[in-house]
């Protein structure tokens, strides 16, 4: 089956991913990646990201996301995101705390280009909030949020719970509002599971989720290739490798021609995937 | 020397060549890069294994090419494999380091032998009267496969080697019990 046939059929997200950086500046408890400022960097090369989203809209990709890590902590992300964008539409995920200053007005480029920034926000209330994502997080966030929307950058925002179906619908509800109120739609706001990888799984949070439960979206970082954005998680410092597709990243035709035979053995609809995005 | 990997952390593409406990450390080292084991192993596996050649013929080739070269691991793996292909222990134990002439007195095996002497123990060019004794033995095909499985096994014999990978105690215990120290 061809990678453009694949995408098609709704076998492989039409999304390319890339890890730009595995770095961050917070230290979040159901942090997948067990990022933070202490990690080592493993830089995705600007070029590399170029040339990678290039090859993917030859084959038929529809849009990139870029991920880390914080993607913010890496000096020329708005140029670089300002590239891609001209090559497909881009969703970058941020925690959205670096906005400010020279940070923020590094942003500008990005005006009316197809680029969103999506934001982790998980709740209204400030305390629950910054207990899982650090200090201050939930106060910087809201701040951003409307300085972005300001520089006609669009936001998404990702609300990411321990199990999104006994949350209260009361603080959904606030929780709705406050990003309404921050002008960011109900259809740019998505609410997941945490995903029990890395610190997650250290913590024993989240739901169990495997190359059967997750979407399978071809993500590259530097240390390969990988079935989902949720594959290259690391755990007590070592990365997993059960959802390693490919060491071989370049050309995207390679490893994209592997997934979409892995997720060919897979019947649409006839799977138990959660959906989780 | 390197993290062997282990079932449950096996990439997608590796999954179908782990049988748990039973995965060889050949499988379990190349799964770091699953692209490579995807291709490796098939190629392995059709080059060392079951063939338009005979087994036993093709073991003598692996383990006496796996002597000369020193490959623990594949000298335990591959006495019991010969063992299992109809070689006897006493063959087996010239094909270890003993007097192959003695053990192999048939004039086609002796001749297959010393070709894997030529081919496995030296560098450089191959002795033209190795492979004309070979000739008078067997066909082309039979030479080139031959050939071929001499090369892969020294291929493998360098890898595990390198990488110090551990022989399995199913096959320790197994050799102690045929008297293989």
């Amino acid at each position: 089956m061809s990678v453009a046939a694949a995408i098609g059929e709704g076998r492989i997200g039409p999304r390319l991913w890339m890890y730009a950086n595995y770095h961050c500046n917070l230290r979040c408890s159901y942090c997948l990646t067990e990022s933070g400022p202490g990690v080592a960097r493993r830089h995705l090369g600007r070029g590399a990201m170029i040339e990678r989203a290039l090859e993917a809209r030859e084959l038929g990709f529809t849009g990139l996301g870029i991920t880390g890590g914080e993607p913010f902590l890496v000096d020329d992300m708005p140029e670089r995101l300002a590239e891609l964008a001209q090559i497909l539409p881009v969703v970058v995920l941020s925690n959205g705390t670096l906005f400010r200053g020279r940070r923020l007005a590094a942003l500008d480029p990005l005006r009316g280009l197809p680029v969103e920034v999506q934001i982790s926000l998980d709740s209204a209330e400030p305390d629950e909030n910054d207990e899982m994502r650090g200090p201050e997080n939930f106060a910087k966030v809201v701040a951003a949020i409307p300085e972005l929307l300001a520089r006609g950058i669009g936001v998404r925002i990702a609300t990411t719970l321990n199990d999104p179906d006994a949350y209260p619908q009361a603080a959904m509800d606030r929780l709705c509002a406050l990003h309404r109120g921050l002008g960011v739609s109900d259809d740019h706001h998505v609410v997941r599971p945490i995903v029990r990888r890395g610190r997650a799984a250290t913590g024993d949070m989240g739901v169990v989720a495997g190359f059967d439960e997750l979407e399978p979206e071809l993500t590259l970082t530097v240390d390969g290739a990988f079935a989902t954005p949720f594959g290259p998680t690391v755990r007590d410092g070592r990365l997993d490798t059960d959802l390693l597709i490919s060491r071989t990243t370049a050309p995207v035709a390679f490893p994209a021609a592997l997934l979409a035979r892995a997720a060919g053995a897979h019947a649409p609809g006839s799977d138990a995937r959660l959906g989780i995005r | 020397m390197i993290e062997l990997i282990e079932s449950e952390a096996a990439p997608v593409l590796a999954r179908p060549y782990f049988q748990g406990a039973q995965t060889s450390p050949i499988v379990a080292s190349l799964a770091h890069v699953p692209e490579v084991l995807e291709v490796a192993m098939p190629f392995i596996g059709l080059v060392l294994g079951p063939s338009a050649i005979d087994a036993r013929t093709k073991e003598l080739v692996i383990l006496r090419t796996s002597a000369l070269l020193e490959c623990e691991y594949c000298v335990a793996s591959h006495t019991v494999v010969a063992l299992d292909s109809g070689v006897a222990a006493s063959e087996a134990r010239a094909l270890r380091g003993g007097d192959v002439s003695a053990a192999f007195p048939d004039a086609r095996e002796a001749a297959l032998l010393h070709w894997v002497d030529a081919v496995a123990a030296g560098v450089g060019g191959v002795a033209p009267a190795a492979g004309d004794t070979l000739a008078g033995h067997f066909s082309e095909p039979e030479i080139v496969e031959l050939t071929l499985l001499c090369a892969a096994t020294m291929m493998l014999n360098r890898y595990c080697t390198a990488l110090r990978l551990p022989t399995g105690h199913g096959t320790l215990s197994r050799l102690a019990a045929e008297g293989f120290a």
